[in-house]
């Protein structure tokens, strides 16, 4: 149970200590007119996995550049990213001069990218990988690949064999492994993953996130997993955090979205979901289209597919609201969403509501 | 259960029957019109430097017309003063040679033969690259094996040194064997690069479909994977043409190939012998000829680079189907997940 | 590895073995066959008719009255022994002819494929990093202007203005009058002068179409993901430019080496006889002119064998310098 106490000194997301808080963030390209992000805030606690979730051209591999402020080159990123070396320090990394930026990425907020095949030079060495990397930040080479190795073995790859190796050499899963090494040469306080598993089979998805678990204790890294497959992260995050065309739409503790979740696009992706439990007749598809960069409607952007969707929803965008504590949505209808879209699963509704007792 | 030699049976039942077929033919040859032909050509005119390209082609066209149908009076010796200058009198425009012919009338003349002989090369080149890289990629095994290992040793062959030794054997005048005789060898890279590509295709989901439902080898060359290398060939077409301009030029030129009249090649020959390095004076009987070689050469270029882009599946779309929805969509696409 | 080197390896002996063959074969297609000319050369020097086989056979190892089976045989011993016969025209032995044409052949060829290749790498990727620009679009327009001048419009140009109207180059010959062969300043510096107009004319022509490819392969390289990549783990710029984008988009280059050399190669039939310039080239052509038919197919050999040479080497080094290659295919080009 949480006091008030501590719940005074929480912002909207009820995040205690933050590692990094994006507030406002907002990537537009073609002159601001079309927005790729849209003001999206939210807080990612320390030592946390947080999980978001989007299906694909949500806007979720934007919001992973924008940690690192990394977008592109014809977008533009607006707003602020705070990061929080520790409780009592705080930089915005937007402000950020060129040397700092190159000091911030991959020493404080390193990322993996979808594809690990794609990430590696196809003309080099995976270990020539890691020693440009840390002759790039200064530091000293061996003891740098000697820490290399330590986590490559952490991973489960022979190091010796996999540094020798051209990517190409490699297979998919020990690719992304030991791109996941690399991402955590430096020590970063957090690893940003965006769709690390996605290119991998069932099995191997399985056993990184396994890794990743025991990874995240290890090396005491926060962990920000972004995928389209809202299963594969709710067996590992802590929190969870929605996105929708461009915006975040509901975040909070990872059992209650899973099984109290209150935006009608969260209830519709969890039954849209393939379940091995379910049968698949209970399986239903989103209708509509999600909405392209440029016509994002005025009100709410899922208005247009939900069925609960009123005036009000067309002609206002919903602000955040607190479902409880730790769980907030942005939906004008969100009560109304969780007695009308019943979540077709076992474990549903009120099962997460036992399972989250359970928690606190 | 159907045995395999039912469903044998049944496909080619389906495909080959005598009504529906014909629909679907119609069908077909409107989509393969829609899909290959119209939309490339609308990419390609997109481009500036196909028009431009074509624009000189068609000048080019104009010329052997005007030849063929003798609209403008042959070249002959002592026709005019010898080594007019250019730009002085309408009646040789361009100057004259030596011996009195009319530059101009030279040029125009020489067209017809060399545009036969550019097309008979290019045909050649690039249709038996096609056979052999076809065939080669997609039956694989010992028939893979024997033509790579053939074109690599025809590739191993010096072009022009092997050209020259085949002209001085075979001694042939006709314009379109001649255009053969110098691609004699071009097929063989031309025929790896497309055996490489048909490997790639042969991988694709529906030809490996085409295949397990049993339908015939020649039949998926036609109709699964040669319309889709089509792109690749027009443009190397056009590259094979512009090496049979500057080979045939070149040897004219060094007046190792039989002429049975005179052409830019020959003209620029004789220029050069005939002391034109020596003076200002008859500079014009080297450049003219010249001009004419390049300006050919540059419009089969431009026309290749914008032909290029068909290539580019991104401006493809965007550029032959342009609804608001489709350029959104690719704009979404190259913004987000990459 | 090793399997592979020597499967290369074999390949290029068998190569050059059917080359050869084939230069056996269109010898015999040549009008009025191998011997005619000989033959009635030596008739008019005096030969009596009984011993014209026999000097035939002396001065090109070739019995003409040998079965067809026996004549390939001995032209192949021969010819793998480096022995084409004596050249009709000029008199002395072919192979003399052609060992000492060679350097000069493979120096036009070699100093101007790697300057087509440093500055068309150069300017390309300097369009590249600077796509779209003022810039770029100049050296594209010019780059597509180059490519479409043959090679030997612009050596007769440049022979014409250059050599003939100003003087400032020589119009003929690879060194000087009385320039002593050997390593010394003069020697070099005059064996530089006359080869400059040649090696000007293939470099001016070739650097459009090698600029063009550059640019294209470093665009594409600069989307790929590991140049992000590397950018976020904070390389520098230079450091990204040369081992990641360069490099990767230099490779495919490689592969075009082949076309490059064997047209060059066989170009300098052209040029070096726009220039008399007396190489491989000229040799052909002369003996062409003189239907020196023993010179012309050693020539042809010789300008196929350096290409068939050049090309193993570019498999090899490709080989090691790509690690994507597997050594069981051979794909190189």
């Amino acid at each position: 149970m949480t006091t008030t106490s501590e719940r005074l000194h929480r912002s909207n997301d009820a995040v205690e200590d933050p590692i990094l808080e994006v507030k406002n963030a907002s990537v537009t390209f073609d002159d601001g007119e079309t927005y790729v992000l849209d003001d999206v805030t939210f807080s990612i606690e320390r030592n946390e996995i947080l999980g978001v979730v989007g299906e694909s051209g949500s806007g979720k591999s934007m919001l992973a550049s924008a940690l690192l402020d990394a977008i592109p080159a014809p977008g533009h990123l607006s707003g602020e990213v705070l990061y929080h070396p520790d409780q009592h320090t705080t930089v915005d990394i937007l402000e950020f001069t060129d040397d700092e930026l190159m000091e911030y990425r991959w020493a404080d907020v390193s990322m993996v990218f979808q594809g690990a095949m794609s990430s590696f030079n196809p003309t080099m060495k995976v270990g020539a990988h890691f020693q440009d990397t840390l002759k790039a930040h200064n530091e000293s080479v061996p003891d740098g690949m000697e820490f290399a190795r330590e986590i490559l073995s952490d991973l489960y790859l022979d190091p010796e064999r996999v540094l020798d190796s051209y990517p190409h050499e490699l297979s998919g899963g020990m690719q992304q492994r030991a791109l996941i090494a690399l991402s955590l040469l430096l020590e970063p306080e957090v690893l940003v993953m965006d769709e690390p598993t996605a290119a991998l089979d069932l099995l191997m998805q399985r056993s990184i996130l396994l890794l990743l678990e025991d990874i995240k204790e290890k090396y005491d890294v926060t962990m920000v997993f972004i995928t389209h497959d809202l299963p594969l992260v709710a067996s590992l995050a802590d929190r969870m955090a929605v996105m929708y065309a461009f915006e975040l739409i509901e975040a909070g503790p990872r059992d209650r979205i899973i099984g109290e979740s209150a935006h009608p696009y969260t209830r519709a992706l969890l039954n849209s979901t393939p379940n091995i439990d379910a049968p698949l007749e209970e399986m239903q598809p989103i209708p509509g289209k999600s909405p392209a960069p440029v016509n994002v409607p005025t009100g709410c952007s899922y208005a247009d597919r939900c069925p609960l969707a009123t005036e009000t929803c067309t002609r206002d965008a919903p602000s955040f609201d607190q479902v409880e504590d730790e769980h907030t949505v942005a939906c004008h209808h969100w009560q109304q969403a969780r007695e009308e879209i019943a979540l077709s699963f076992a474990g549903g509704d009120e099962a997460g509501r036992s399972t989250g007792g359970e928690r606190r | 259960m159907p045995t395999e030699a039912d469903e044998n049976e049944n496909v080619s039942w389906r495909s080959d029957s005598g009504v529906s077929a014909d629909v679907t033919r119609w069908e077909r040859a409107d989509e393969f019109f829609e899909e290959r032909i119209r939309k490339p050509a609308i990419v390609a005119w997109a481009d500036r430097r196909t028009r431009i390209g074509l624009l000189i082609l068609g000048i080019y066209l104009g010329m052997a017309l005007i030849a063929v149908f003798d609209l403008y009076r042959a070249p002959s010796t002592n026709q005019a003063t010898q080594l007019a200058g250019p730009f002085q009198s309408w009646d040789y425009p361009l100057g004259t040679t030596m011996s009195g012919v009319d530059l101009l009338s030279l040029i125009i003349h020489s067209t017809p033969d060399i545009l036969l002989m550019i097309i008979a090369g290019s045909v050649w080149a690039t249709g038996v690259a096609v056979l052999v890289g076809t065939l080669a990629g997609y039956k694989g095994g010992v028939v893979d094996r024997v033509l790579m290992s053939i074109s690599d040793v025809v590739m191993a062959i010096p072009g022009l040194p092997l050209v020259i030794i085949l002209a001085v054997t075979f001694n042939p005048k006709n314009p379109i064997v001649l255009g053969i005789l110098i691609n004699i060898n071009y097929w063989a890279g031309l025929g790896r690069s497309l055996r490489s590509q048909v490997l790639t295709i042969r991988e694709d989901s529906y030809v490996e479909a085409s295949r397990t439902m049993g339908v015939s080898t020649p039949r998926i060359l036609q109709k699964d994977i040669i319309p889709n290398l089509m792109p690749y060939v027009t443009v190397n077409f056009v590259f094979a043409a512009r090496y049979v301009v500057f080979a045939s030029i070149g040897l004219f030129f060094l007046g190792v190939l039989p002429y049975s009249a005179q052409n830019w090649g020959v003209t620029l020959n004789y220029a050069y012998s005939g002391g034109a390095l020596f003076t200002w004076e008859a500079a014009h009987w080297l450049i003219f000829p010249m001009i004419a070689i390049m300006g050919l050469s540059l419009g089969l270029i431009l026309l290749g680079q914008g032909m290029d882009r068909v290539f580019n599946p991104r401006v493809r779309t965007r550029l032959a189907e342009n609804s608001e929805s489709t350029r959104t969509k690719t704009d979404a696409a190259m913004t987000e997940d990459h | 590895m090793g399997h592979y080197y020597l499967r290369r390896t074999a390949r290029m002996f068998v190569t050059v073995f059917l080359v050869a063959s084939l230069s056996f074969g269109l010898i015999r297609l040549l009008p009025g066959g191998p011997f005619s000319l000989l033959r009635a050369n030596l008739l008019r020097q005096g030969v009596p008719a009984s011993e014209v086989d026999a000097r035939i056979a002396n001065l090109q190892n070739i019995r003409p009255d040998a079965p067809l089976w026996e004549q390939y045989a001995d032209y192949m011993l021969a010819a793998g022994q480096g022995d084409f016969g004596t050249s009709i025209a000029l008199g002395e032995p072919v192979s003399r002819i052609i060992a000492q044409a060679v350097p000069w052949t493979v120096f036009i060829v070699l100093v101007s494929t790697v300057l087509i290749f440093v500055f068309g790498i150069l300017l390309g990727a300097i369009q590249a990093y600077w796509e779209g620009s003022r810039f770029d679009q100049l050296v594209s327009g010019v780059s597509v202007t180059l490519m479409s001048v043959p090679f030997y419009v612009v050596a007769v140009l440049a022979l014409f203005v250059f050599a003939y109207q100003f003087g400032w180059f020589p119009t003929a010959g690879t060194v000087g009058v009385g320039v002593e062969t050997g390593v010394n300043m003069a020697f070099f510096t005059s064996a530089l002068h006359h080869a400059a107009l040649p090696i000007f004319s293939y470099t001016i022509t070739g650097i459009g179409g090698q600029a063009l490819a550059m640019r294209g392969n470093s665009i594409q390289v600069l989307g790929n993901d590991y140049v992000e990549v590397a950018r976020l783990r904070g390389l520098s710029d230079s450091r990204i430019a040369t081992r990641y984008v360069a490099r990767n988009a230099i490779l495919p280059l490689y592969t075009g080496f082949l076309l490059l050399l064997g047209f060059r190669l066989g170009g300098t039939v052209i040029l070096e006889q726009i220039f008399s310039y007396p190489g491989l080239g000229y040799y052909m052509w002369s003996a062409l002119e003189s239907n020196d038919y023993p010179l012309m197919m050693g020539t042809f050999l010789v300008i196929t064998v350096a290409l068939v040479i050049g090309v193993y080497i570019a498999d090899l080094t490709y080989g090691m310098i790509d690690p994507r290659i597997s050594r069981g295919e051979s794909d190189a080009y």
